[in-house]
């Protein structure tokens, strides 16, 4: 049985897709057949992050508006067996998506894949309505600050509203778990971040990891590699434990994975969830 | 945005004019035909039943099975008929476009279709003029949601409370016609009352709203000061000014 994933966050630069990246190479990693999309028509960026923006040929809107086939358009990965990247469109925008374009091509994914990962653009405009419409679970990318914090509630509103499953009307509703990203342990200790807890009561969903902030995310980034494929990499390895975590592993909650055990003082200084 | 001592100001101090939404109950006469020697007796006959229960009325004419009346001359003529028997003719509904624009030329309004409820339960309640205020109170029911209210959400119960078990985030809306109660933390918006009924009240297990009103009274964030109590209050409007109380 297949999932469509969505990863969404009303506001921008959050690490949306980032996160998409990382999810969907570290469930690759994993063993699942994985494909991510890219929403963002007109601003793509995912075959940057992800590497093969030279290998791009056909795109999504091709495959939609019936120009070509869904196999000319999928990227194959060529770090990971498991892992294609569908890339969309630079010169088109959001309007060339449509809803019976986008279910078309999903179904056709959802026979082949394991996870379907949707790199959703900022906002909530068309482009990110779509992304999330057919979604079976949501990974809600937030960083800890008031205005993103705001952001994805009003995306979790739309979830619970605007969504193929939300509009069935028999109850079943798009799973949401939140991803808090370039989280910083001191800053929050400090009181100059918003702390775990604070956003976890104000959005009431559950938390299916903590990124800490990390040098090795913008470095991954131009190199065009996935994050959670640098193991030495704290968010590397934070990335992977939310990963497990969204197939359903218990993985206990660690700020900074890659550290090492702190003495007592400091685990007294900073606590966390 | 104004200053918070500005916003205190206008709750405080009588305003030179104030707008607020009114609903009030009219009689509607549906018309069938002519108004004739035999429609007028039958009228007569019916006022004579309750002789106070129609004095001064607010009364629109329901045109739909009407005959005639497209000409202003027809409307004002029996306008003044209706007003010699003490009934206030002031508006039209269910005309056609012709019938409209002899009302509009007869001085009258054309209403957009309302909702008619049985009159004997009203003249039965006796024939004082009181009883008009009967048929006001639409019936009540009130809105139970039992999900985290989000950014960007408005919710509004139109014909009564509205009771939400969980928190009304930063960015939402929550209205009510009647009391609003928020088992959590009330972080958005809330208006109760909004129909102008100063005796609704605003519950919610803990304080940290964007707005507060009450029939139209409000406060901001910035003018509740830190004295006010932040867990378990009521929101209550005493006379003039909206007050807030722990109810712990």
């Amino acid at each position: 049985m297949s999932k469509v994933i969505v990863v969404t966050s009303g506001k921008g630069g959050v690490g949306k897709t980032t996160s998409s990246a990382a999810i969907a190479a570290g469930l690759a990693m994993r063993g699942h057949k994985t494909v991510v999309i890219d929403f963002d028509v007109g601003l793509r960026n995912l075959d940057m992050i992800m590497g093969c923006e030279r290998r791009v040929v056909f795109d999504f809107i091709n495959v939609i508006q019936g120009d070509a086939k869904l196999k000319q358009a999928l990227i194959k990965d060529r770090r990971l067996e498991n892992l294609y990247v569908l890339p969309t469109s630079q010169t088109r925008d959001k309007d060339a998506l449509t809803t019976e374009g986008v279910k078309a091509v999903l179904d056709e994914l959802r026979e082949e894949f394991d996870y379907i990962v949707c790199d959703s653009p900022a906002g909530i405009e068309r482009g990110a309505h779509l992304a999330m419409y057919y979604a079976d679970e949501a990974v809600v990318v937030t960083n800890p600050e008031v205005s993103s914090v705001r952001d994805s509630d009003r995306v979790l509103g739309l979830l619970n509203s605007k969504t193929f499953l939300a509009e069935k009307g028999d109850g079943s509703a798009v799973k949401a778990q939140l991803l808090l990203t370039r989280f910083d342990q001191n800053r929050s200790a400090n009181g100059e971040m918003m702390s775990v807890q604070d956003v976890l009561e104000i959005l009431a969903i559950p938390l299916l990891g903590i990124i800490p902030e990390s040098t090795s995310v913008l470095k991954a980034s131009n190199e065009g590699t996935p994050v959670s494929l640098d193991e030495k990499s704290p968010a590397g390895k934070a990335y992977m434990d939310a990963v497990g975590r969204l197939v359903g592993e218990q993985i206990e909650m660690r700020v900074n994975p890659g550290e090492q055990r702190r003495g007592f003082f400091q685990r007294l200084l900073g606590r966390t969830a | 945005m104004q200053s918070g001592k500005r916003a205190t100001e206008r709750v405080a101090t009588v305003r030179p004019l104030q707008i607020r939404g009114r609903f009030f109950t009219a009689v509607a006469l549906h018309l069938t035909g002519r108004p004739d020697r035999t429609f007028f007796d039958a009228l007569d006959a019916r006022l004579a039943q309750t002789p106070l229960f129609f004095d001064n009325a607010p009364l629109v004419i329901d045109l739909e099975q009407a005959e005639g009346m497209d000409s202003a001359d027809e409307l004002l003529q029996f306008t003044a008929d209706l007003r010699a028997r003490k009934l206030s003719v002031f508006g039209v509904q269910s005309g056609t476009a012709a019938q409209a624009r002899a009302a509009a030329k007869a001085g009258l309004i054309s209403l957009p279709g309302g909702r008619d409820v049985p009159l004997e339960r009203v003249s039965r309640q006796g024939s004082r003029p009181e009883a008009v205020q009967v048929v006001r109170e639409l019936p009540q029911s009130s809105k139970l949601i039992t999900q985290p209210v989000r950014s960007g959400q408005l919710i509004f119960a139109d014909r009564g409370d509205l009771v939400i078990v969980g928190s009304v985030s930063s960015g939402a809306e929550v209205i009510a016609t009647g009391n609003i109660h928020v088992y959590g933390r009330l972080r958005g918006r809330a208006l109760a009352g909004v129909n102008g009924d100063s005796s609704a009240r605003i519950f919610c297990h803990a304080l940290d709203a964007e707005l507060l009103a009450i029939a139209g009274l409000y406060r901001t964030s910035e003018d509740l000061g830190p004295d006010t109590p932040r867990e378990l209050v009521q929101v209550w409007l005493d006379g003039e000014r909206l007050r807030i109380e722990s109810l712990k």
